[in-house]
C-alpha cells in the first residue's frame, strides 16, 4: 500500500485543544497531525478518559480546535455521519424514524429516504424492526440504528466514538464483526475511537495510538495480517503486546 | 410469605382500613346526625341531587360548569405556557427578561388573585378562566423551561452533525426530549387549576361543584356539602387520571423501562 | 510511519494564565450583558404600568400606579383605616395561623409518613383512607370545618393542617420507599437489627425527599391559609384584601398581594437554608 497514491480525505494539522475553567486550564489535545485515507477504516487508541473524543469532535464541527487546522482536501462539501458512545438513538422515534432523520432534516422527499432508510436497516440485519422503538431493542441492536443512521446522509466520513463501550463481551465481539461486515458492503471512510486494544487490532487498517492527557500521537501502527483477523493468531498476539507495552496509564 | 398471601394480606388490609374508616364515620354520626350526615342521609341526598336541580342547574350541568372553565383555562394555560417555557428554556436571553417578572409573580398563590380579579371583571364565566388560567399557567412554564434546559446534550450533538436548523431541532429534539417534564408540569397545573376553580365558585358564583358546597354550607345543608366534597374528589381525581392516560396514548416510549 | 512532529512546548505559564484571564471576562461580561437584559425589563414594566393608570389609561378604580401602591404600604404600617388593622398586625395573625397548623402537620405527617414507608403492613393499613382523603382540595373542607369547629382559627388551623399533611406524609413514605436495596443489605450484613437499620439507612436517604415534601407542605399552608381567610376571618393578609376589593381600593389589595409573595417566599427561603443544613454531602441533580 503506497499511501502517497491513495486519496487524502482528512488533514490535521498539530491539533491542540483546552478547555477553560475559572481558574485552571485542562489540556485535552496537546499536538496531534494525522492524515486519514479514502475508504481506510482508520482507528484511534487512546487510555481512559480523554481527548480522544474530543479529537473526533473537533473533526465533526462539534468542537472548534485551540490550535490547528481542520482540512478535507478531497472536497469542499464533505459530509460526515456520527456514532455516537452511549445510545444517542432518539427514544422517542421508531427504527425507522431514526434511520432516515438525517435525510428527513435534508429535505429529502418521503419515499426516497424511506428506501433508503429500509436498505441499511436490512444491511445492519434489523430487518423486521422497523416499527420498533428503543426501548424494545437491545444495547447492541440500538448500537445497529446508530450505525443505519450515520450511514443515510451517505457520509464520505463515518466517525464512531467508542461505540461499543457500554455494550457486554459477548454482544461487543459480535458487533465488531458487524461493523466490519457493513463497512465491507459499503465501503466508506472510517474513523474509529476505542480504548481497547483488541478492538483496534481486529478492526484497524491503520492504528493511531495516542498518549494519555494531553494528547498525542505516539506512533502508528499498520497491522499486515489479512481480514478476518484472529484473535488468537500468533502475530496478532505479538502486536498487541507491542501496543500494549507503549500504551500509557491512565489513572 | 409468598406473593399469594402477600397480595391477600394487603387486600385484607385495605378492607379492614375502609371498614375502619366506614365505622368511625357511622359512630360520630349517629351521635350527632345535624352536625355530621350518615352515610345513608348522604348517599340519599346524593340521589336527590341527581334528581332535581340545585338553584335550577342539574348536578350533571354544574359538573360541567367546572369543568368547563378548567379545560378552557388550561387548553390556553398548555398553549402558552408549553411556548414561553420553550423560548424561556432555549435562549438565555428571553429567559434574562422574562424570570424576574415570573419570580415576583410565582410566590403570590392564585387564590390571592381573586379580589382583584373580582375587582376587575365581576362574577362573570371570564374571571373564573381567568384565574384558572393564572393558576396552571406557572407550573407549566417552570417545568418546561426545566425539561428543554436538561435535555441530554448528545441529542442536541446528533441534531448538529446532521446540520439541523433550530425549527428542525425543536420538532425532532427538544420538544420530544421534554415531555416528561412538559406533562409532570401539565399534571402539576390541572390539579393547581381544579383547586382554583372550586375556590373561585366557593366564593362567587351560581354554578359549579364549589357553589354546591357554598350553598349547602348556607342552607345548613351538611350533606349536600359532604356530597360536593365526594364530587370535587373524584372529578379531581378522574382528571389525574385522564391525563396519565393522555401521556400514555401520545408517548408509547415514556413509561417504559429499558430492557 | 508515524506523522508525529518534535512537540515544542504548547503552552507556557503566562500564556496559560492570559487565556484565562480572558475566558473568565467573556463570562463576566455575558453574565452583565443577562442581568443588564433582566433589570432593563423589569423597570420598563413598572414605568408601563405606572404611565398606564397615571394617564387613566386604564381606570385608577382598578388598578393603582406603583408608586400609589408603595406609597399605601408605607402607610399601611402605622394606619389601620380602611380595613381595620396595620399591616403587622394582619401579617402576625396570618403567619401565626399558617405556622401552628404547618408545625402540627409536620410533626404528625412526618414521622407517619416514615413509617409507612417502612412497614409495608402498616401503609396497606392507612393509604386507602390517604387515598380517599388526598383528591379533595382543602378549601373544599373550610365549610365542614366551620360546622364542626365554629368560625374561628381552630377551624383554619384544622384546615392548614390538612393541607400540609398530606404532602409530608406522602413525600416521606416515597422516600422510604426509594431506599437503595443495596444500602439495607450493607447494613443487615453488618447485623443491624431492623430499628437499626430504619435510623440510619432509611431515614438519612429519605430526607432529600422528606425536605420536598416540606416545601410543597410550605406552600400549600401558605397558599390554604389565604383562602381560609379570603372565605371567612376578621384579620390577616387574606381578610386583608378581601376588604380592599369590597371597599374599591386596588392598592390595598396589591399591597396584601405582595405581601402575600414576599412572605411565601421568605419562608420557602428560610426552609432551604435549613434544608442546606440537613442535608449534607449530596450532590444537587
Amino acid at each position: 500500500m503506497d499511501n502517497k497514491e491513495r486519496k487524502v480525505m482528512l488533514r490535521l494539522e498539530n491539533i491542540a485543544k483546552s478547555f477553560y475553567a475559572r481558574h485552571e486550564v485542562f489540556d485535552a489535545v496537546s499536538d496531534v497531525s494525522i492524515d486519514v485515507y479514502e475508504n481506510e477504516f482508520l482507528t484511534i487508541l487512546g487510555p481512559g478518559q480523554c481527548g480522544k473524543s474530543v479529537l473526533l469532535n473537533i473533526i465533526a464541527g462539534l468542537e472548534k480546535p485551540t490550535k490547528g487546522t481542520v482540512d478535507f482536501p478531497a472536497s469542499s462539501d464533505t459530509t460526515m455521519g456520527f456514532v455516537f458512545q452511549k445510545t444517542a438513538v432518539f427514544p422517542w422515534k421508531t427504527v425507522m424514524e431514526n434511520v432516515e432523520l438525517g435525510l428527513q432534516i435534508k429535505g429529502t422527499n418521503k419515499k426516497e429516504r424511506r428506501e433508503k432508510a429500509q436498505y441499511l436497516i436490512e444491511l445492519v440485519g434489523l430487518k423486521g424492526f422497523e416499527n420498533a422503538y428503543p426501548y424494545q431493542l437491545s444495547g447492541g441492536m440500538k448500537q445497529r440504528v446508530g450505525i443505519a443512521r450515520a450511514y443515510c446522509v451517505n457520509p464520505d466520513i463515518l466517525l464512531m466514538d467508542e461505540p461499543f463501550g457500554a455494550l457486554d463481551a459477548q454482544t461487543r465481539y459480535q458487533m465488531e464483526e458487524e461493523v466490519l461486515r457493513i463497512w465491507q458492503a459499503e465501503k466508506r471512510t472510517v474513523i474509529f475511537v476505542t480504548n481497547n486494544i483488541e478492538e483496534a487490532l481486529f478492526l484497524g487498517d491503520r492504528i493511531v495510538l495516542l498518549s494519555a492527557c494531553p494528547a498525542k500521537v505516539k506512533e502508528i501502527y499498520i497491522p499486515r495480517l489479512e481480514r478476518p483477523r484472529n484473535n488468537i493468531d500468533p502475530d496478532f498476539l505479538a502486536l498487541r503486546e507491542e501496543i500494549e507495552a507503549n500504551t500509557d496509564l491512565a489513572l | 410469605m409468598n406473593a399469594k398471601t402477600s397480595k391477600l394480606r394487603d387486600l385484607a388490609l385495605s378492607v379492614v382500613s375502609i371498614l375502619c374508616l366506614i365505622s368511625l364515620w357511622l359512630v360520630l354520626s349517629s351521635s350527632r346526625p345535624d352536625f355530621f350526615p350518615t352515610p345513608q342521609m348522604t348517599w340519599e341526598r346524593f340521589i336527590e341531587l341527581i334528581e332535581y336541580p340545585v338553584s335550577k342547574v342539574s348536578i350533571l350541568g354544574h359538573i360541567w360548569a367546572s369543568l368547563r372553565r378548567v379545560v378552557i383555562a388550561f387548553c390556553y394555560a398548555v398553549v402558552l405556557g408549553i411556548s414561553l417555557g420553550i423560548a424561556m428554556g432555549w435562549n438565555k436571553k428571553i429567559r434574562a427578561a422574562v424570570e424576574p417578572i415570573f419570580e415576583s409573580l410565582r410566590p403570590i398563590p392564585p387564590i390571592a388573585w381573586i379580589p382583584l380579579v373580582i375587582l376587575w371583571f365581576g362574577v362573570g364565566e371570564f374571571p373564573k378562566i381567568l384565574l384558572v388560567f393564572i393558576g396552571s399557567f406557572i407550573p407549566i412554564v417552570l417545568n418546561t423551561m426545566t425539561g428543554v434546559a436538561l435535555v441530554d446534550p448528545m441529542y442536541l450533538s446528533v441534531s448538529r452533525v446532521f446540520k439541523a436548523n433550530t425549527l428542525q431541532t425543536m420538532i425532532h429534539v427538544v420538544l420530544p426530549a421534554s415531555i416528561p417534564a412538559i406533562f409532570a408540569g401539565m399534571k402539576a397545573s390541572l390539579s393547581s387549576g381544579w383547586m382554583v376553580v372550586v375556590a373561585a365558585e366557593m366564593i362567587a358564583s351560581k354554578s359549579g361543584v364549589g357553589f354546591l358546597i357554598t350553598r349547602g354550607s348556607e342552607s345548613y345543608d351538611v350533606a349536600l356539602i359532604l356530597c360536593g366534597m365526594i364530587l370535587i374528589g373524584i372529578v379531581g381525581a378522574l382528571l389525574g387520571v385522564v391525563l396519565t392516560l393522555l401521556e400514555r396514548w401520545l408517548c408509547p416510549w415514556t413509561t417504559k423501562k429499558e430492557k | 510511519m508515524a506523522n508525529e512532529k518534535p512537540s515544542s512546548a504548547v503552552h507556557n505559564a503566562a500564556a496559560v494564565s492570559e487565556s484565562i484571564r480572558i475566558e473568565n471576562q467573556n463570562r463576566a461580561r455575558e453574565k452583565r450583558q443577562l442581568f443588564l437584559i433582566s433589570l432593563t425589563s423589569v423597570v420598563i414594566c413598572l414605568l408601563i404600568w405606572e404611565i398606564a393608570v397615571r394617564t387613566a389609561l386604564i381606570n385608577p378604580k382598578y388598578l393603582s400606579a406603583p408608586s400609589q401602591v408603595f406609597q399605601s404600604f408605607i402607610t399601611k404600617f402605622y394606619d389601620p383605616k380602611p380595613d381595620g388593622a396595620i399591616l403587622p398586625v394582619h401579617f402576625i395573625s396570618s403567619l401565626y395561623l399558617a405556622l401552628v397548623g404547618y408545625f402540627a402537620a409536620v410533626i404528625i405527617g412526618i414521622p407517619l409518613g416514615l413509617v409507612m414507608g417502612y412497614s409495608k403492613v402498616f401503609y396497606k393499613l392507612i393509604n386507602p383512607v390517604f387515598e380517599i382523603v388526598r383528591p379533595i382540595p382543602p378549601i373544599a373542607w373550610i365549610p365542614l370545618s366551620v360546622i364542626w369547629l365554629g368560625i374561628g382559627t381552630t377551624a383554619k388551623g384544622f384546615i392548614i393542617f390538612l393541607a400540609a399533611f398530606v404532602p409530608c406524609v406522602i413525600n416521606a413514605y416515597t422516600g422510604v420507599h426509594q431506599t437503595n436495596p443495596t444500602l439495607i443489605n450493607v447494613a443487615k450484613t453488618c447485623g443491624a437489627n431492623d430499628w437499626q437499620i430504619f435510623t440510619t439507612v432509611c431515614i438519612p436517604s429519605a430526607l432529600p425527599l422528606t425536605f420536598t415534601g416540606l416545601r410543597v407542605a410550605l406552600g400549600n399552608s401558605w397558599s390554604t391559609l389565604v383562602a381560609a381567610e379570603l372565605l371567612s376571618a376578621k384579620a390577616g393578609l387574606g381578610y386583608m384584601i378581601q376588604q380592599g376589593r369590597s371597599l374599591v381600593r386596588p392598592d390595598i389589595i396589591i399591597v396584601g398581594m405582595l405581601s402575600i409573595g414576599i412572605t411565601g417566599a421568605l419562608l420557602s427561603a428560610c426552609l432551604s437554608r435549613v434544608e442546606k443544613k440537613f442535608v449534607k454531602g449530596r450532590n444537587a441533580r
